[in-house]
């Protein structure tokens, strides 16, 4: 169960807070902050945020329309050197068609206790510095100076914006613990925003009053005189505050940690009177309409693309059924278009110069494809998905921006496929993990609707097979015979790629725990990218006579590891799908042995609802071993609560996975 | 007759198709250029003018075909530009296999972004980045640049191999220059001399090589300029934005610096009265400069800005008196100046940081500006001591692998002279530990282990120590450590801040199943935390030598309380390697319930031929074994019910 907090309503609960709460006015710094050396929030942080503190208003400006403006204030207490790099400060600004943020006003201070008295270094106006990272992108740049252990720094500056879209969100929670984190938003009656609520965290205070403000319009227009507006609006003041927040820290097994940090965004949903009402924030079917005709997005799809008549007489010739030619352009998007970028939405290019210039980003690629299927006569619609590293999309809200990634879903022959042919080798009708990340949505013009991209509705399934024997001349010699599961099929033939399948080959010979030596493995299914790899190989164990042999049956199979290696969990584990192994051995007993003693074989269940189970069942009969070890898990996701069982249940596979046989010499 | 005159005619359009066939087409390439290759330098032409002492001209032309897809990170064209070197034209083109032009590059399509190093603040760096993005291989790109540089004080060298998996067809390199100006050149793996032609008053020098196998760099490789050819030039006289000076020699280069930062040592004076009280009451100058290095750790920090001729010049002492911050030049001349004020002389000291071997590398003879970091050098009347500036928590007088055993240049008035920085070997890179602990019943392992990390044994720790707070330490304690399910129970790190620095490490663990108990049988692999993980490869032949740089010593005590009723049923013999690369020597004993083990490991540093290959690979795969080896003790028939 993920515990996402959302609400579209504006909770007007209003309650008041205590005189005590503090009051972080600007540079106003007591000898007795300066002297503290820990915080009973962490007492071995490096740094510890005393006050950050965001605003966010509106107001009418001089191009005939509004501004956001922004300000930020921050103090940091820094303790230890290793937190210097806290007092380095970067600001990025966008700017983009007529519109730009400005930084209008920024200072900054640095407080040391030098012989009880409070010393202030401010920041001189030349030590701020630009740095232009491209045509968007801008950032002002620049470092506290004299900080030393012991230093609070603390700086404000003021950011005004022309993007009323980029209402800017606030992360409660970060790098550092932080004992007062509170975001204010100062929003008129005339423009709507949904709020977006994530994290585990109660505010402290939660509150909403209501004012009235007057707000003035310039509008210089150019050739005619300049126009003036003045008008009244009710204000509500949002304010939002968490106490004492602890650092939030990346376990492994998370999609994305920003899915579980306390945070808030904004997204502009309608204008409202005085301004001319408009809906802003649509419904479904609004935004998917939007979408066909956006010709940042779908509008090439219905079109007639005669500029691919010649190129797909080419790349479908010979092809019959709607399968066959499904295949081809896929292959051949796949062998020819590279892509340059894996986190994309909208097109920057036309679909015939993503063809021509045989490059696009996931999203040019797929919708190319789709037109490509389409024109082919093959039904076929895109799919927007947020990515596990984009974080969680919330499937109630028609929110384009939360998604980062298309696909495409074709029926072909009654049966629906999703294609993404934006990873040269991937399958198809497969779709990288990374995409098992919730809520899709298909975007087409008759009947578009949400599809659920689950974790666990992905199984990695992996059978071993090895089989030992005595050969005729008394060797003891080994048959292996594997089918991988599709997305370690998946990283292997990324690996043979980048470094040869020599240095693979080399990996899986170290990975025995026995001396062998190995014959020349066979790879089924290396290039059918849809299928799972197939390795099979015989092998022959080295023995030097020894009186006793000790020999795990697992081979190189044995999970040897813990993937749970933190000793506790605060959010959620996410795995990347649900998996089954299954490892099958029968071993001969060598000439002139012997068992002494067999592992006891176990059973064991994750819960009681037997969402994760682990065997290893082992039998002996005439001299011949039998192994059967499974390990099954699922479900991909578990609670923290759950966290201690996962951990112990893998510990006993580590521990029952890395027990001996023991063959002893006849005498 | 007829068929004969078919024949003609056939042959006669291949020797069209042939003659109008691109050059670039990948069926030229020859087929020893192709092994181990992801990329073929089809073609290379780099040319370098001296204008002038102050303004030299780039001009360079490649064709490189990408064979698949592991060469694709070189087809992208990036070129850095700062205020001592602009570009001035970008050309390009993309041929497919057949060496047929796809595309050429259009200006709209070079980005200019932003080129800040990450370890700045800012620095003037930008960067023009172009690619053709494409992806049917192989493929063939061709670039053409012509930059200039506002200054002679350092040029491009030449590598035609520059990395590994790259083979060569042709490359060339050449030096223009006005028929009296003298340029120095330091070659490696050239046998022969350059071609110099003089015409109209000006000098072309020109190197060429043809057909450079790729290379695949194996494990413990001598150094890149070893193995492949190499062209570094050098300046005599140099401009560099108003500032002139001469190269010949290291004296004359050191001149050069020192002028960059002369009259640069003025302290504020709240600074200059710390400094008096600082050293007050301390008689050794040894004492003072520790004190004095504390104090400028304690007060500063490193901060990177290089803007310009700051790139190459200090900022004043004052200005990081005043706001407490500097990069490694600013820092060491601040350092230098506070000793100054105690009457204590220093050196700035130029060096080539740096952890890996081809760092430790400085062509002695051949004075260049061949350094990338500032530390400082103070002489005292028994031992010298040397200052890294731009750590806040380093022991005064400790380089480590950042930049300990190797040559640096130290800068005063009189100019530049070449020494030694301490050097830290077997002696001094030692990592003792003695572990003691109990197994209980299921196998689990309640253990103390104490652990005494010397010199660079000591480094990356210290850096962790020194950057992460202890709950993030806990945090990577509890991830890499290689063992399968353990918890830390509880750990301490006390730094023994000296010339040797030295961390002692306390760590209590519960290692859960450490020892598989099967049945009666109880099997222990007791080597808990130092196992190697090196096997050599043997199947390819070695062709190169091995070059190891880095000794150290690790000695592991282990001593394990089992549980009762337990006898010893099998245990590796004692392992004892003695050889010219290191020694190794690992035994265990089983003493009533108490299992010993000890093991010791030497790691000499030397250079072995190829011819050793095998014998080294032996000695690694006996290592790794025994690290491997278990103990299985077996319940007495005795205890048995």
């Amino acid at each position: 169960m993920r515990i996402i907090l959302t609400s579209l309503l504006l909770c007007l609960s209003i309650f008041s807070f205590s005189q005590k709460d503090p009051v972080f006015k600007f540079g106003k710094i007591n000898v007795e902050d300066l002297q503290k050396t820990a915080y009973a929030i962490d007492s071995s942080a490096n740094a510890v945020v005393i006050a950050d503190i965001g605003k966010s208003s509106i107001e009418g400006n001089n191009k005939g329309w509004f501004s956001l403006i922004y300000t930020r204030q921050r103090r940091v207490h820094i303790l230890k050197k290793g937190a210097y790099s806290y007092a380095d400060i970067e600001i990025p600004l966008y700017k983009s068609g007529g519109g730009e943020e400005e930084l209008s006003s920024i200072k900054a201070v640095t407080y040391n206790l030098e012989n009880g008295k409070i010393v202030e270094s401010k920041l001189e106006k030349s030590s701020i510095f630009t740095d232009k990272l491209d045509k968007n992108y801008t950032l002002k740049k620049f470092t506290f100076p004299n900080v030393k252990e012991g230093s609070i720094i603390e700086y404000e500056y003021t950011i005004k914006s022309d993007f009323l879209t980029f209402l800017r969100s606030w992360e409660f929670q970060g790098k550092l613990p932080r004992l007062w984190s509170e975001y204010n938003l100062a929003l008129p009656n005339f423009l709507g925003y949904v709020f977006l609520k994530k994290g585990y965290l109660p505010y402290y205070i939660e509150t909403a009053k209501e004012r009235n403000s007057m707000f003035h319009i310039v509008d210089d227009g150019g050739a005619h005189a300049s126009e003036r507006y003045t008008f009244s609006s009710g204000v509500v003041d949002h304010r939002w505050v968490i106490k004492d927040v602890a650092e939030l820290k990346e376990e492994s097994y998370t999609s994305t940690i920003d899915n579980h940090i306390a945070s808030i965004e904004f997204q502009l949903s309608e204008f409202r009177q005085p301004l001319t009402p408009k809906q802003i924030m649509k419904t479904w079917p609004d935004v998917i309409k939007e979408l066909m005709t956006d010709e940042d997005f779908g509008k090439s799809l219905t079109a007639a693309n005669n500029w691919l008549a010649d190129e797909m007489k080419a790349i479908i010739s010979g092809a019959t059924t709607e399968l066959e030619k499904a295949r081809k352009i896929y292959n051949y998007l796949k062998e020819n278009i590279i892509c340059t970028d894996h986190s994309a939405l909208y097109t920057k290019q036309t679909l015939k110069n993503v063809f021509k210039n045989k490059k696009g980003s996931v999203s040019e690629i797929n919708l190319l494809l789709t037109a490509m299927l389409r024109y082919a006569g093959i039904q076929a619609n895109p799919i927007m998905l947020s990515t596990r590293e984009n974080g969680y999309a919330y499937a109630m809200y028609p929110l384009i921006r939360q998604y980062n990634y298309v696909v495409c879903e074709a029926e072909i022959e009654g049966k629906k496929v999703n294609l993404d042919a934006s990873y040269s080798r991937l399958g198809f009708g497969k779709l990288p993990i990374d995409c098992y990340n919730g809520t899709g949505r298909l975007v087409n013009e008759l009947t578009p609707y949400a599809i659920e991209f689950s974790a666990d509705s992905l199984k990695e399934s992996k059978l071993t097979s090895i089989i030992l024997t005595n050969d005729e001349k008394g060797n003891w010699v080994g048959g292996m015979n594997q089918t991988l599961g599709y997305y370690e099929s998946y990283n292997i033939r990324e690996k043979i790629k980048s470094k040869g399948i020599e240095e693979l080959v080399k990996d899986m010979r170290k990975s025995y725990s026995q001396d062998i030596v190995m014959e020349t493995p066979v790879f089924d299914s290396l290039e059918k990218y849809e299928n799972p790899i197939g390795i099979r190989y015989s092998f022959k164990v080295n023995s030097n006579d020894e009186d006793i042999i000790y020999f795990n049956p697992m081979f190189a199979e044995a999970t040897r590891e813990n993937p749970f290696k933190s000793a506790d969990r605060i959010y959620p584990v996410e795995m990347p799908y649900t998996f089954d192994e299954v490892i099958v051995v029968t071993i001969e007993t060598p000439k002139g042995y012997l068992i002494d003693e067999l592992p006891k074989p176990v059973r064991v269940k994750l819960n009681e609802a037997g969402e994760g189970m682990f065997e290893y069942l082992l039998s002996e009969s005439q001299g011949t071993v039998s192994l059967r070890s499974r390990i099954k898990i699922s479900r991909a996701n578990f609670n923290p609560e759950e966290y201690d069982l996962l951990r112990e249940f893998f510990n006993l596979i580590v521990s029952k996975q890395s027990e001996q046989i023991v063959f002893k010499k006849k005498k | 007759m007829r068929l004969f005159f078919i024949f003609a005619t056939t042959l006669c359009l291949n020797l069209i198709a042939q003659a109008g066939e691109s050059p670039y087409a990948v069926k030229f390439i020859p087929e020893h250029l192709l092994k181990n290759a992801n990329i073929v330098k089809r073609a290379e032409d780099i040319q370098i003018e001296v204008v002038n002492s102050g303004e030299s001209l780039l001009h360079y032309k490649y064709v490189l075909t990408i064979l698949n897809e592991n060469g694709d990170r070189h087809a992208t064209l990036t070129e850095w530009y700062d205020k001592l070197h602009e570009v001035r034209s970008i050309e390009g083109n993309l041929y497919d296999a057949s060496g047929q032009l796809l595309k050429k590059v259009k200006n709209k399509d070079v980005m200019d972004l932003s080129g800040v190093d990450n370890s700045s603040l800012m620095d003037d760096n930008r960067v023009k980045v172009h690619s053709f993005y494409y992806k049917a291989y192989p493929y063939t790109i061709e670039y053409e640049v012509t930059t200039r540089f506002n200054h002679t004080f350092y040029f491009p060298k030449w590598i035609p191999q520059e990395y590994e998996q790259l083979s060569v067809e042709n490359s060339s390199f050449t030096v223009i220059t006005p028929a009296d100006y003298k340029i120095r050149y330091k070659s490696f793996n050239y046998k022969e001399e350059p071609v110099v032609v003089t015409e109209k008053n000006k000098k072309k020098t020109t190197w060429q090589v043809k057909g450079i196998p790729a290379i695949k760099s194996p494990f413990a490789a001598p150094m890149w300029n070893e193995i492949t050819p190499a062209i570094y030039l050098a300046p005599t006289d140099f401009e560099v934005e108003g500032y002139k000076g001469n190269m010949n020699s290291w004296l004359e280069f050191g001149k050069f610096i020192y002028s960059l930062k002369k009259d640069r040592d003025q302290l504020p004076d709240e600074v200059n009265q710390k400094v008096q009280q600082i050293t007050a009451g301390i008689s050794s100058n040894k004492e003072k400069v520790k004190a004095l290095y504390q104090f400028m750790q304690q007060s500063t920090r490193y901060i990177s800005i290089q803007l310009g001729i700051g790139g190459w010049q200090p900022f004043d002492a004052s200005f990081v008196g005043k706001k407490g911050y500097g990069d490694c030049k600013a820092l060491s001349n601040y350092m230098y100046s506070l000793l100054k004020a105690a009457g204590i002389p220093s050196y700035y000291t130029l060096i080539n940081a740096g952890d890996d071997s081809d760092d430790k590398y400085l062509m002695d003879a051949f004075p260049s500006n061949q350094f990338n970091h500032v530390i400082l050098c103070v002489p005292l009347q028994k031992d010298t001591m040397w200052l890294e500036c731009t750590s806040q928590s380093k022991s005064a007088g400790y380089m480590g692998g950042f930049t300990g055993n190797r040559k640096a240049l130290l800068i005063d008035e009189k100019g530049g002279i070449l020494v030694e920085t301490p050097r830290y070997g077997i002696k001094e890179n030692t990592q003792i530990r003695a572990i003691k602990g109990i197994i209980d019943a299921e196998g689990n392992f309640t253990t103390k282990i104490n652990t005494s990390f010397k010199a660079q044994q000591q480094d990356d720790l210290h850096e962790m120590l020194a950057y992460l707070s202890k709950d993030k330490v806990k945090k990577v304690l509890n991830e890499e450590l290689n063992l399968s399910t353990y918890d830390i129970v509880d750990f301490k790190y006390q730094e023994k801040k000296d010339e040797l620095p030295q961390i002692d490490e306390q760590l209590d663990l519960f290692v859960s199943k450490f020892a598989t108990i099967s049945g009666k049988r109880l099997f222990i692999s007791p080597n808990l935390l130092n196992k190697s993980t090196t096997r050599l490869n043997t199947e390819e032949e070695r062709t190169l030598d091995f070059v190891f740089g880095y000794e150290y010593k690790d000695v592991d005590t282990i001593e394990i309380e089992v549980p009762q009723g337990y006898e010893l049923e099998a245990a590796p013999q004692p392992v004892a390697l003695k050889t010219k690369f290191g020694s190794y020597s690992s035994s265990i004993k089983l003493n009533g319930n108490k299992l010993y083990y000890i093991r010791t490991r030497e790691q000499y540093s030397g250079r072995f031929p190829s011819k050793d290959a095998a014998e080294l690979a032996n000695y690694y795969e006996a290592i790794y074994k025994a690290d491997r080896s278990k103990v299985v003790l077996v319940k007495n028939s005795t205890s048995t019910p």
